[in-house]
């Protein structure tokens, strides 16, 4: 019999008892949850207020971004980039240096989404730490990735450039200590480009926002089998936007400076900027200095630099050479006479004219394309037939079918141009298969060309070439880029497919001038089956190969590779049933730096662009990987990566990851573009996920398939273990537990 | 001893009826026994499992399309990985959602198959199928069999400790490769942020058609 006093005693064992019991059920219920939840991509739920700051914090100059609580903050990282050109001939060597700083008391990571000219051969790149250089080195891009991130855990300053598009690039810079400045230092190489005798460099400033297609439905009817199925990529091509109205006004958060060295190997006539004001020190006749007249540039529009030869007659074509481990690298540039072929008479066209009237275009761009519009369909002539098809997210065609253009049928046209609004998504692919339909392939009479009116915001490219190069038959596309920033990448390459020419359109003022010069391309027989030829033991390799179709006012540009760099070159075509010729002599050629780089990067454009005519992706990996590591050229599947040996961030310090939001364009309809986008302006990790959820406006992005830290990882422990241990433990206890009450009982 | 513990215990406890410690005693024996018989059950699904999708991968062989291994499953075998060198063997499963993984390792579906270019990932639980990753070296050889009779092998490259939400694996793209991911420290009891990586690129040796 107990009594009361054992009585308090078995109370007191089973609260214990009870209590072990909860506690450790508890426990593994949570390490259970715990497990699941990892599964699942992290959802942000609390905020770290840490990571915010009110405006009377700041006492200092810092980037801020509104958040969804009305007077809070984030600080985000400042950028400061500066261009220096060299211009030597055709030949454009870049200098880009970005400064990294800082502003906020923890050690972080920057990143910067930004653009460089199309296929520019980037094969360099430094970082600065006080007055040390560090190299970068090319390797391949998922081991440059995880060289990168490996230096990035262990504390050491890194910096990684890869490319996202032939025009897009990232440089990653990985433990900015508080306060710091990182500079990063890359180069590249370009070459100016040649039309009606004026010479043009672009430096891109900024970034288009690319329309990502969420409708799968136009692909099942699209691709037969293109391999690159939408587009997974979807995140690391739309960097995070900077909101027109948080941008700060006292100084400019991504400032650009420039300077162009021009040394084109003639006398120059003028010398212009398109967009920006410069200053010009012509103090010597063939060298010119030339640099921004009011100070640093916000990067929000592209830099474009022109010049002309004072004396309009000047030679028609320039070699230049550069030898380089045992062979010579050649580029050859050849202006056709621009007699040829000017009295041949115009003959009759099938025009259609496709516009671009989505949220992207509105603004500015869309008064430019309509404009352009306007111009070129008061340019048609009787005898000549057309239609108009304009996009957003739908898609309509003026005539069922290309009509003649007649009075009644231009008039019809100009006032559905003239009501044209920019709205909605860009969906492309739809319009320019419409377009690419020929009801009359016969039809030797006629030419049939197709003008392209966009800015090319898109991010499914490869469909789009697909189509391009499936469908072109005997049309010829010719795509116009509006705005401030085309997607030029986009648009050049889907030129080259279509076999036409690639003009932009940069301001409305522009419009009068460049769809002259189009036009004027449009209605002058076309050169075809141009050839080089050397002697025959000279020639390895030549590229682009074959060279592509010339028109009206452009010159014909080759690189090629010589194991034998004496004898002469013909370069020969056909124009309108006859054939131009022209002798060159390899002996009469001036020495150049960086002909190799272009050399290869023209080879691997052209590899790359084997993908849309069937080639297995594999052969062009394997050739385009060899290419790029041979040259040290940062491409798809190669990046630039430099890490500095010794550590700088301690141990215990905690890494945090920024982007720099990018600037929108200017002309740009900030409102139209995020409408249409129908998600967050700022993507993807300023921060971290949870003061991410806080960036206003919050929606999340739809598609995020694969993100730059690499794919998440399943859990892949189960707690087994831990439960048959709880299990065993809690059996024990209640065992001890009973054997103990026996015992009293027995006593 | 165990008198003398309770003893001193006893002035805090409170009044409560006798049978309260039986209760107790039974409620503690009943969730040991509960949360035993679940890991035991995890560690038998496990095992068992290899036993039914060892018949559900000769019909996907044959030819079947999705051939799941008992009526209601969600996943089914696409390839069987092998390490010769250690003679482990395992039949991997479709997508990585958290039911596939409790009975093999399983092919993430946002990675390429393995051969095809870019970075296979195939995932499993350090404590059951992947438990010999510990002991895969660089070097050693891995073969992969595919539902169509071919076979792709791999030799190991590489390893590396990650964070899971930072893996640096890109699928898309590059060479041939194989990523083998379980979680790391092996051994350890409690599920952690770190995960184990076996990274192997293919080797051109095979690509043999076998058929039985």
């Amino acid at each position: 019999m107990a009594s009361p006093h054992s009585r308090h005693q078995t109370g007191g064992q089973a609260w214990f008892g009870l209590t072990i019991a909860i506690a450790t059920f508890a426990a593994s219920l949570f390490l259970w949850s715990d497990a699941n939840a990892e599964t699942l991509p992290e959802q942000g739920s609390v905020v770290d207020p840490e990571n915010l700051v009110r405006l009377s914090e700041i006492n200092e100059g810092a980037l801020l971004l509104k958040t969804i609580d009305d007077g809070l903050y984030i600080p985000a990282p400042l950028m400061a980039t500066d261009v220096q050109l060299d211009v030597s001939g055709p030949v454009v060597r870049a200098i880009v240096t970005q400064r990294f700083t800082n502003p906020s008391e923890s050690w972080v990571e920057g990143k910067y989404v930004f653009p460089l000219p199309e296929d520019s051969g980037v094969d360099r790149l430094r970082m600065q730490i006080g007055d040390r250089f560090i190299e970068g080195e090319i390797h391949e891009r998922q081991h440059a990735r995880r060289i990168y991130e490996e230096a990035r855990a262990q504390g050491q300053r890194a910096s990684l450039m890869e490319q996202e598009r032939p025009n897009m690039f990232t440089t990653s810079v990985a433990n900015i200590g508080p306060g710091e400045t990182i500079v990063v230092q890359i180069e590249y190489q370009d070459v100016a480009r040649l039309t009606d005798g004026t010479f043009s460099v672009r430096v891109p400033l900024a970034i288009t926002p690319r329309y990502i297609p969420q409708n799968s439905e136009y692909l099942l009817t699209s691709s037969n089998g293109g391999g690159e199925l939408n587009v997974a990529d979807a995140n690391r091509i739309t960097p995070a936007m900077m909101f027109p109205e948080s941008e700060p006004e006292d100084f400019l958060r991504l400032p650009v400076s420039i300077s162009v060295d021009l040394k084109p190997g003639f006398e120059m006539g003028q010398i212009a900027s398109r967009f920006h004001a410069t200053m010009v020190d012509r103090s010597r006749s063939d060298r010119a200095l030339v640099t921004l007249a009011d100070g640093p540039i916000p990067a929000n529009q592209d830099f474009v630099l022109t010049w002309r030869p004072a004396d309009e007659t000047h030679p028609s074509a320039a070699l230049y050479t550069e030898e380089w481990d045992g062979a010579t690298y050649l580029l050859a540039q050849i202006i056709p006479p621009a007699t040829l072929g000017a009295d041949i008479p115009r003959r009759p066209r099938e025009t259609i004219f496709v516009i671009d009237n989505s949220g992207s275009m509105s603004g500015a761009s869309m008064r430019q394309a309509r404009e352009a519009l306007i111009w070129a369909l008061e340019r048609l002539e009787t005898g000549d037939k057309f239609n108009v098809i304009r996009f957003d997210n739908t898609m309509e065609m003026l005539f069922p079918n290309a009509v003649n253009a007649t009075e009644n049928n231009v008039e019809r046209a100009l006032s559905f141009a003239r009501r044209l609004n920019a709205e909605g998504g860009t969906e492309m692919l739809p319009a320019l298969q419409a377009a690419l339909v020929d009801q009359t392939p016969e039809d030797a009479n006629r030419v049939r060309q197709i003008v392209f009116l966009t800015d090319g915001a898109i991010g499914n490219e490869a469909q789009l070439f697909s189509a391009i190069d499936q469908g072109i038959g005997r049309s010829r596309l010719f795509p116009v880029g509006i705005g401030s920033a085309p997607n030029i990448y986009f648009m050049s390459r889907a030129a080259r497919m279509g076999r036409g020419t690639f003009t932009h359109i940069g301001q409305v003022s522009d419009v009068a001038v460049e769809m002259e010069r189009l036009f004027t391309a449009l209605e002058r027989p076309v050169m075809t089956n141009l050839d080089a030829l050397f002697s025959q033991d000279a020639l390895t390799e030549i590229w682009p190969a074959p060279l592509p179709d010339l028109y009206y006012g452009e010159p014909v540009i080759l690189t090629a590779r010589l194991d034998n760099a004496e004898g002469a070159m013909i370069v020969e075509g056909q124009l309108a049933g006859s054939i131009w010729r022209e002798h060159l002599s390899l002996s009469d050629t001036t020495q150049a730096s960086g002909i190799v780089t272009l050399w290869a990067r023209n080879r691997i454009r052209a590899l790359e662009e084997t993908r849309f005519q069937g080639a297995p992706p594999q052969t062009i990996d394997a050739a385009v990987l060899n290419t790029a590591l041979e040259f040290h050229q940062v491409s798809r599947l190669t990046s630039l990566v430099a890490v500095d040996a010794t550590p700088a961030r301690p141990d215990d310090a905690p890494l945090q990851s920024r982007d720099v939001p990018v600037m929108v364009p200017d002309g740009w309809d900030f409102e139209a573009v995020m409408q249409r986008r129908n998600q967050s302006p700022v993507q993807h990790a300023l921060l971290d996920e949870n003061t991410l959820a806080m960036l206003r406006p919050s929606n999340a992005p739809d598609v995020a398939p694969v993100d730059s830290n690499g794919i998440p990882l399943p859990a892949t422990a189960t707690p087994r273990g831990i439960m048959m241990l709880a299990g065993l433990i809690l059996m024990l206890i209640a065992l001890i537990w009973m054997v103990a009450n026996r015992e009293r009982r027995l006593w | 001893m165990v008198r003398r513990l309770f003893s001193k215990r006893h002035r805090f406890g409170k009044g409560v009826h006798k049978d309260a410690a039986t209760i107790g005693a039974s409620a503690c024996l009943a969730i040991g026994v509960l949360l035993f018989g679940q890991g035991a059950f995890m560690t038998a699904k496990a095992e068992i499992a290899q036993i039914l999708l060892a018949k559900a991968w000769t019909r996907a062989i044959d030819g079947e399309i999705a051939p799941t291994p008992w009526p209601w499953a969600d996943t089914w075998p696409v390839a069987r990985l092998s390490v010769p060198s250690l003679g482990e063997h395992a039949i991997v499963l479709a997508e990585a959602g958290g039911e596939a993984l409790a009975f093999g390792p399983a092919h993430l579906s946002v990675s390429p198959q393995p051969g095809d270019p870019g970075t296979s990932v195939i995932a499993a639980h350090r404590d059951t199928h992947f438990e010999f990753l510990k002991d895969v070296e660089i070097g050693d050889e891995l073969m992969v069999e595919l539902s169509d009779g071919s076979s792709v092998a791999f030799r190991v490259i590489d390893t590396q400790i990650v964070d899971a939400t930072r893996s640096g694996i890109h699928p898309e793209g590059g060479p041939s490769r194989l990523a083998l991911v379980t979680c790391w420290p092996f051994g350890s009891l409690i599920p952690g942020p770190e995960r184990y990586v076996v990274w192997a690129e293919r080797t051109e040796k095979a690509n043999s058609s076998a058929s039985t």
